[in-house]
């Protein structure tokens, strides 16, 4: 009935779109991971982004892409000054407190972004936006491959920095038990604000690289917060692969959710809302518990 | 003791006399009325919420799911099937309970923060899902509905009489034995289940509760206004409006939301009503609502009495 190469077009696009998923709903994770938060203002960091990269590539013509590094720079600043200076002090109140908290803060950036951009819809046109690549029978835009590449290697470096590095170590250890990491003589409190750093640096570059695919307004960051959120319920909330997998799993079944008979385009956001919700009420320590559960019979 | 009982009570009730009074005085003042009349059902949207929000700790962003569908059951009974749209609000309140219900059983298994997060995805959920049933909802393009409508001066009364039914339900709700619970488990749900308290039950009676007062505020609402779209009566900024009023007023408290309510809803009104000031209408309520996370989580109404006791 489907062509094989169609089919082989949703499996390249479903791969591309995971990688820049993935990069998007690692900042929640790790953030979540460290402190037990859950960050709303995910949304409005990577919109600020997307809105950052514009002013570069308009003022300055720089690629999106090495806006996109700039901003997460600027971002890395910029998250480590929200928690000291606001996060940290609801940190031990009940999680509801952060909850809104960030909502706020969501809230002033996404009506600060209306007063200053208006809520025209923006888009970056680049040199390359309509090129492609062919790979076999598959066409591959240049815009898709560029984010998936951009995001590996930022996944490989973060995985690197938490692997090898010492101050990795510290946030590792802090997300898996505070009490013991702070009885082993770790600064959990400096830890956590360099967390909170890297989980919004990771959130600008996904929305910076995203501006290379989609158009955006100040509401841009909505739907792929509730998508990321999505994610990282599916994997299990803070384990890494498990986000990784969490966003290939959205990102094939958004793909072949055009296969369905009757189905329509504007339908597809449902399907992160659908999966957020019954991942959270069914799947509590996401899909790798359910696959661990399969695995060990008892 | 005594003195601050009735006090309690004939406050209110001089406050609510003279708000009667008004469109008898001064009919002419329309623009007046029909403020007080979108007060009146923000005020029941606080209140309501609150009770979930505020009584039970449990955050819901989702609260539009059931403005929503009882705003197009109100609509589509009155439009398709010429019901009086008066008839129309007690099965618009109906539909809210279900949808209060779909949610609410597997939703309330999750804890605080879940839920809210859960609450958004339902959400918006519920917006695309309107948008896209345009057979009965008019998808997009919205469905204007009979002008044939009564006079701005009923909506103010019927909106007050709503919103003082909303108010004494939550403060019956409150002093009641599952207002004690929602208090109980809002605390320390493992403490609350293990004195035996059924709390997914508690929650779920305050849910339907809030979600039946919402759905009447909302079928009167698309009344009033002869027209209905699901990006307005489903949106997220109606959700995020009922948090608001409730966290910015004094969340858990019965006052609070209704303090909260009166002043979000004439700002936001002068706001819109000013080209430039409308895309930042929320900058205010959201700059006002971390100042209130982190100084005062009592809200305005915690920050009166604080400056009162002084």
């Amino acid at each position: 009935m489907y062509e094989p190469s169609a089919i082989a077009g949703l499996v390249v696009t479903a791969v591309l779109t995971a990688g820049l998923y993935a990069l998007m709903s690692f900042g929640l994770a790790l953030v979540y991971g460290v402190m037990k938060i859950i960050n709303l203002a995910h949304a409005g960091t990577m919109m600020l982004s997307a809105f950052v990269v514009l002013e570069l590539n308009h003022r300055f013509h720089l690629d999106p892409i090495l806006g996109a590094i700039v901003s997460a720079a600027l971002f890395l600043v910029v998250g480590m000054l929200l928690y000291v200076l606001a996060v940290r002090r609801v940190i031990d109140a009940p999680p509801i407190a952060s909850l809104l908290l960030l909502f706020g803060v969501w809230l002033c950036a996404q009506n600060a972004a209306y007063f200053f951009w208006g809520s025209e819809d923006q888009s970056i046109v680049t040199s390359y936006t309509l090129a492609t690549i062919p790979l076999g029978d598959v066409l591959v835009p240049v815009t898709r491959l560029i984010p998936f590449g951009a995001s590996l290697i930022a996944l490989g470096l973060l995985s690197w920095f938490l692997r090898s590095t010492d101050l990795g170590k510290a946030i590792r250890a802090v997300s898996q038990n505070s009490t013991a990491a702070r009885l082993a003589g770790i600064r959990s409190g400096r830890v956590s604000t360099i967390a909170f750093g890297i989980g919004s640096s990771l959130s600008a570059f996904a929305g910076g690289l995203l501006t290379l695919l989609f158009s955006f307004t100040p509401d841009f960051g909505h739907t792929f917060q509730l998508k990321s959120f999505a994610i990282i319920v599916l994997g299990g909330l803070e384990s890494f692969p498990g986000v990784a997998l969490g966003a290939l799993v959205l990102a094939v079944i958004e793909s072949f959710s055009i296969l369905i008979p009757g189905w329509r385009g504007s339908l597809v956001n449902l399907l992160a809302f659908t999966l957020l919700v019954a991942g959270l009420v069914l799947l509590p320590g996401g899909i790798a518990s359910l696959l661990e559960r399969r695995g060990k019979p008892e | 003791m005594i003195r601050t009982w009735r006090l309690s009570v004939w406050a209110p009730l001089a406050i609510v006399i003279v708000l009667a009074l008004f469109p008898a005085l001064f009919p002419g003042e329309l623009n007046y009325i029909g403020l007080g009349f979108l007060t009146f059902i923000f005020v029941t949207l606080a209140v309501s919420w609150n009770m979930v929000g505020g009584y039970a700790g449990q955050v819901s962003f989702g609260y539009a799911a059931f403005f929503g569908t009882a705003a197009y059951a109100t609509a589509i009974l009155w439009s398709r099937y010429e019901w009086d749209p008066v008839l129309t609000l007690p099965i618009a309140g109906l539909a809210a309970v279900v949808v209060a219900l779909i949610v609410g059983l597997p939703c309330f298994r999750l804890l605080g923060p879940y839920f809210s997060i859960a609450t958004i995805g339902i959400g918006e959920g519920s917006r695309v899902l309107a948008l896209n049933l345009d057979q009965l909802t008019g998808g997009a393009s919205g469905l204007n509905l009979p002008l044939a409508v009564p006079s701005k001066p009923w909506f103010y009364w019927s909106g007050l009489m709503l919103a003082v039914i909303a108010i004494a339900v939550s403060a019956w709700l409150r002093a009641s034995r599952v207002g004690l619970g929602l208090f109980a488990l809002r605390m320390d749900q493992d403490a609350a289940e293990s004195v035996g308290l059924n709390t997914t039950l508690y929650k779920n009676i305050a849910h339907c509760l809030s979600a039946f007062l919402v759905g009447v505020a909302g079928g009167l609402y698309v009344v009033y206004l002869s027209y209905v779209h699901p990006d307005t009566v489903f949106s997220f900024d109606l959700s995020i409006g009922m948090v608001l009023m409730g966290v910015i007023g004094g969340v858990g408290t019965l006052w609070g939301p209704v303090l909260g309510a009166t002043i979000y809803l004439p700002i936001q009104q002068l706001l819109l009503a000013q080209p430039s000031l409308v895309a930042i209408h929320q900058l205010i309520f959201g700059g006002l609502l971390i100042a209130i996370i982190l100084f005062e989580p009592g809200g305005l109404l915690g920050l009166i009495r604080r400056v009162a006791r002084r």
